[in-house]
């Protein structure tokens, strides 16, 4: 054996001037190779998996899908009260004494009010008329001789009336003088608000909490991941590599994670929106005659999966710093 | 700081080698042997609830110089090499690393003191699920280094430990002498100032052993510091080189090259 090193000089490995792994400073550039290089590796570690990464994001989209489709249901259900509202009307029953002059008077000055669109007089005969097409009432109006029915004003608020001002239109009417009862068709839309009220607290609330959820799971699969890999960290850690560097990866994975279920619950969203479309167009037809299906707009279902994204990024990177802390 | 101490080198092997060591940049920047790259000052270790493993351990260890760390089993090799490599701490005393006093590097600071270090460990460390390749381009992805360079260190280090033919394998297609000489490649494929090796023979065959040692002088007549843990003492002695012995964590003989029989 030669006792003269076989290795020649100018070998890439022995002849540079300098020791060291850099030959020049290129930090940018080893830093968007090693991000690139980590978001690749880790959605091929996902991919190599397809069926852990599946149920993984199909359980964090159906977290994310559930508040999209509650506040899909209740935009569509505050729709379809507003549409529904439009046939509100409201029966004001004047008193017995009233006479024709006094309706007219009183439908004038309510056609002033801001929250009514129309008002149209009913006069006792056509009241009569109206109960004479009722079946069975004919035989039994016939015997009357003189018709007790008041005048009555039928009042169409103005389409898109809130509920409230709705409220405070019939109590000023109850107030009017010569009025004898306000009848208001529409007491169902003050209730209907007030539970699209606390639906729509509640929608926050359960967006809040499955945000949570997601970030668990999130943090969950990454704390396996980890786990399952802290021979490899152990390795990395030993030659020179520093915890960012070892963390990428992970970072990666919850932001693949939380993107791909992003999609995915926008998806199921849009899924819903197409369900409800028939249902709701006929739904449609029987009361206001034309009603469309209340969609999330276009920036919602965008943000949904950048915000998925976000989350998917914070619950790997608690749970990575909480789990190499302690390696060194 | 440095000690007079001249290296074999020069002295045991060939006429070659002074004007092939003339040409090599010294890792402490001093154009003189014996500058100390590695320096023990009464170093203790106590691992928590345990003895001491290392007891007022003292010595250097000058750039370019190749030693041997010996003693029996729990006499605290692995632990001294450890101390290097900041996978443990000392209890007491101060180590200097190339001017470096070891106990002022910071949880930040050991990435960066490791990547100038290469360690070799008698259980190789490899990763299993990637190619020898990627495995020995690890220290240069981790520096930061271009590509390109990467690939073309990644190939001779290979070369150097003769295992580029099987750079695209897995590490579990390769005997266990291979994985050691990937282990190796990785080690040095960052030119690191210092060579460190726990046991790297501890499994392999005596004639594949005293190759992987062949190889480690190699690197340390281009001037890298070698310091290797290992309780082979026939081997030991073939390769003629210093040899520090441990007993029971304290340091009981420092023999210089030229002394081992
Ligand atoms: N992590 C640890 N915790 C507690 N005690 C330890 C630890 N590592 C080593 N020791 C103890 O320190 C002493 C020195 O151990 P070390 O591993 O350095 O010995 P060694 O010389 O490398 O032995 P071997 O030849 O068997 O590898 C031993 O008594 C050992 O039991
Ligand atoms: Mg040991």
């Amino acid at each position: 054996m030669s006792t003269q090193p076989e290795f020649p000089m100018e070998s890439p490995l022995l002849s540079d001037q300098t020791r060291g792994v850099r030959s020049k400073p290129r930090p940018v550039a080893s830093w968007r190779e090693h991000h690139g290089w980590s978001a690749g590796s880790s959605l091929r570690r996902l991919m190599s998996r397809p069926v852990g990464t599946l149920l993984t994001v199909a359980v964090m989209a159906i977290a994310l899908a559930l508040p999209l489709t509650f506040y899909l249901l209740l935009g569509n259900l505050q729709k379809m009260g507003d549409a529904l509202g439009q046939n509100q009307t409201i029966s004001v029953f004047l008193q017995p004494g009233q006479g024709g002059s006094a309706a007219d008077l009183m439908a004038r000055k309510l056609r002033d009010h801001s929250d009514v669109a129309s008002v149209t007089v009913k006069t006792p005969a056509q009241g009569m008329d109206e109960l004479a097409k009722m079946q069975g009432f004919s035989g039994a109006l016939h015997t009357l001789d003189n018709n007790p029915l008041p005048f009555v004003l039928e009042v169409l608020p103005t389409p898109g009336a809130s509920a409230d001002s709705v409220d405070r239109l019939v109590a000023d009417m109850r107030d009017m003088q010569g009025v004898d009862q306000v009848q208001d068709s529409g007491t169902w839309r003050q209730r209907l608000e007030a539970l699209l009220g606390v639906g729509k607290r509640a929608v926050l609330v359960l967006a809040v909490l499955l945000a949570v959820a997601v970030l668990l799971v999130v943090g969950n699969t990454v704390r396996v991941d980890i786990a399952s890999r802290s021979e490899e960290i152990g390795v990395l850690m030993l030659v020179g590599a520093s915890r960012a560097f070892v963390r990428r990866p992970y970072l990666y994975a919850g932001i693949w994670y939380g993107l791909f279920a992003g999609v995915l619950a926008a998806g199921f969203a849009v899924a819903v929106e197409l369900a409800l479309a028939d249902p709701v167009a006929r739904l449609g037809k029987v009361y206001a005659g034309k009603l469309q299906v209340d969609v999330l707009p276009p920036w919602l279902l965008a943000a949904v999966p950048v915000a998925a994204a976000v989350l998917g990024w914070l619950g790997a990177r608690l749970v990575s710093a909480w789990q190499l802390r302690k390696a060194a | 700081m440095c000690s007079p101490l001249r290296p074999e080198p020069a002295a045991a092997n060939s006429h070659k080698a002074p004007d092939l060591l003339a040409s090599i940049p010294y890792p402490c920047g001093i154009r003189d042997w014996g500058c100390a790259v590695i320096r023990f000052d009464q170093v203790s270790k106590r691992y928590e609830g345990g003895h001491e493993a290392l007891s007022q351990l003292s010595f250097e260890v000058a750039a370019g110089e190749m030693a041997f760390v010996t003693g029996h089993s729990g006499a605290g090799k692995s632990t001294l090499l450890k101390l290097l490599g900041l996978i443990e701490r000392q209890s007491h005393g101060v180590i200097t690393l190339d001017g470096q006093n070891l106990s002022k590097v910071g949880r930040a600071g050991i990435p960066k003191l490791r990547r100038r270090l290469g360690m070799v460990f008698q259980d190789h460390r490899l990763l299993m699920d990637r190619t020898v390749a990627a495995n020995v381009e690890l220290p240069l992805m981790i520096g930061g280094m271009a590509p390109a360079e990467r690939n073309k260190r990644v190939r001779a280090a290979l070369e150097k430990v003769g295992l580029l033919a099987y750079e695209r394998q897995l590490p579990a297609t390769l005997s266990a002498g291979e994985q050691q000489r990937v282990g190796i490649a990785r080690a040095i494929v960052a030119k690191p100032m210092l060579l460190i090796a726990d046991e790297p023979t501890g499994n392999l065959d005596p004639s594949l052993a005293v190759e992987i040692m062949d190889l480690f002088a190699e690197f340390q007549q281009v001037g890298t510091t070698v310091l290797i843990a290992s309780h082979d003492l026939p081997l030991i002695k073939k390769m003629k080189k210093r040899v520090i012995v441990l007993d029971h964590g304290r340091l009981v003989a420092d023999v210089a090259a030229q002394e081992v029989l």
